[in-house]
């Protein structure tokens, strides 16, 4: 049994270093959570990146995290992920936590394949052991053959997408933290990675996803939330909110239209 | 902030207990430094004896003492001072140089630590190799105290945990820490007895020597290289200090551990 329990999570992000200069442009920007200041001569800049965001997980359930960028989507990912404690509420979360952001976590790019495996692999919560068990299956699936050996810095991009997507993906946690463009590489690549993908989905409990593709969205989730300036708007299935998600969507073009 | 104390202990706990990550980092970390490099860690090794060679001529004369006692007492107080002072400066940088995994897991920060201790003991006990050189050519005394380079290194590294605690911590949200203690360090250096012999400025050198926390910190590891055993005050300051410096560090990391990603 895995479950998620959040409940009121307001999350507020200092913003140290930013002049009045950069204030003011965040200001005017349409996007982002509220930016506000505090203190005797309002020099501290606050971003409100989640204000009141509460919701309920249970095994089976894929949530889609549905909004413009900035809206919180990323923010609540890393929340749920442990990496950013709430200012206000409270995160609770039963079973074994993977998150899968853009890169593989420790990569370095001096050290060679095999070693970021061993690194990625024990920061992600595999103990040597279980690094030495998986490694002929990612070396398999990443296709890099000799150059494994070779520093990660002389591989392409595409390369070193498939060098993360294997090593994160050879994982089996309860519950899945997914932020999209994870997958990519060259056609016959992306098959396959999509299809250890699905493997690896179906072997959670629970899955939260971030993406801007609706397919993506569809096609994996069952359920959505809907995120603006940090706010809920929507929650419910994921058919409900991306169609609340569009009409609020057509309902700002409209305007603009005239 | 309230403070979280059972989360400080649970993550040095966690932290520990993954030793295999960190003991492995740290050895990365070495060994990346000096990739590519034919005499790899060595370099530190050969560039503190070449300092040392080139000095002990010159300040020999000045301290009116011969090379031959002069040379074992700067090679082992600048080899202690080098670990010292490497986890001073580098512990200013334990967290921000780690932002990387701190904003993607939640994972024990003090694994961080650990790493940053573990590769300048492993750099250590490569310029333990100039030691060994210059204590068997002059004939330094080998005997039961020299055993005590142990605790004297464990020493250290116990009070390498609130050193890079506090100043992680510290420098990961004011970033002038950094610049700062980059500067004392050096001021430190000069003020520590590891170029120059305490007994060459008489009763008030003593005085200023005995006050400075570094000085007992250089001599437990010092003192028995050059078969010597520290004195007991060395060691009391020292666990002294180590004790209240995780005190302080533990109340710090309670508080401000979970603001830590949001400094970076």
């Amino acid at each position: 049994m895995a479950s998620i329990n959040v409940e009121n999570v307001t999350i507020d992000f200092p913003i140290y270093g930013a002049g009045r200069r950069s204030l003011r442009q965040s200001l005017l920007a349409r996007t982002g959570g509220l930016v506000r200041r505090e203190g005797n001569h309002m020099q501290h800049i606050l971003v409100r990146a989640l204000e009141n965001v509460s919701f309920k997980l249970e095994d089976g359930d894929r949530l889609g995290l549905i909004g413009h960028n900035g809206a919180g989507k990323s923010t609540l990912l890393k929340a749920l992920a442990g990496v950013y404690w709430p200012d206000a509420g409270a995160i609770r979360i039963d079973g074994r936590i993977s998150p899968l952001f853009t890169a593989a976590p420790g990569l370095d790019l001096e050290d060679s394949g095999q070693e970021n495996i061993k690194t990625c692999g024990m920061f992600l919560g595999m103990s040597a052991e279980e690094v030495a068990r998986k490694m002929p299956d990612i070396m398999e699936f990443c296709e890099l053959g000799e150059y494994l050996d070779l520093p990660v810095r002389t591989y392409s991009a595409g390369m070193i997408t498939r060098l993360c997507f294997a090593i994160a993906t050879s994982i089996d946690p309860d519950i899945l933290l997914l932020d999209e463009g994870l997958a990519a590489g060259d056609a016959r690549f992306a098959n396959r990675a999509e299809h250890r993908m699905n493997g690896l989905i179906n072997r959670t409990r629970i899955l939260v996803l971030a993406s801007h593709s609706d397919a993506m969205i569809k096609q994996m989730c069952n359920k959505g939330i809907l995120l603006e300036k940090g706010k809920v708007l929507a929650l419910g299935s994921v058919d409900d909110v991306l169609k609340e998600y569009h009409r609020r969507n057509d309902e700002l073009a409209a305007p603009a239209a005239e | 902030m309230t403070p979280h104390y059972a989360a400080a202990f649970n993550d040095l706990r966690e932290g520990i207990r993954n030793w295999p990550i960190w003991g492995r980092l740290g050895w990365q970390e070495v060994k990346r430094r000096y990739r590519r490099t034919v005499f790899g860690p060595f370099w530190a090794t050969i560039s503190i004896g070449m300092f040392i060679g080139g000095m002990s001529f010159i300040y020999a004369p000045l301290f009116n003492t011969t090379v031959s006692t002069y040379l074992p007492w700067l090679t082992t107080g600048l080899v202690s001072w080098s670990l010292i002072a490497a986890l001073i400066n580098e512990g200013t940088g334990t967290y921000t140089a780690g932002v990387g995994i701190i904003t993607t897991l939640n994972f024990p920060y003090s694994i961080l630590n650990f790493m940053v201790i573990w590769r300048n003991v492993i750099v250590f006990f490569h310029n333990l190799l100039i030691v060994i050189v210059v204590v068997l050519a002059l004939g330094v005394p080998i005997n039961s105290s020299t055993l005590l380079i142990i605790p004297g290194l464990a020493i250290i590294a116990l009070n390498g945990i609130w050193i890079t605690m506090i100043l992680g911590m510290v420098s990961a949200r004011y970033r002038d820490i950094p610049q700062l203690v980059g500067n004392l360090t050096q001021i430190l250096m000069f003020v520590t007895p590891v170029f120059w012999v305490t007994s060459s400025l008489g009763d008030r050198g003593h005085k200023v020597t005995q006050a400075n926390y570094v000085f007992h910190l250089v001599e437990v590891l010092r003192q028995p290289m050059l078969g010597q055993t520290p004195t007991l005050m060395n060691y009391a300051v020292t666990l002294g200090g180590a004790a209240l410096g995780m005190l302080v560090a533990l109340f710090l990391f309670a508080r401000f551990r979970r603001r830590i990603p949001y400094w970076l």
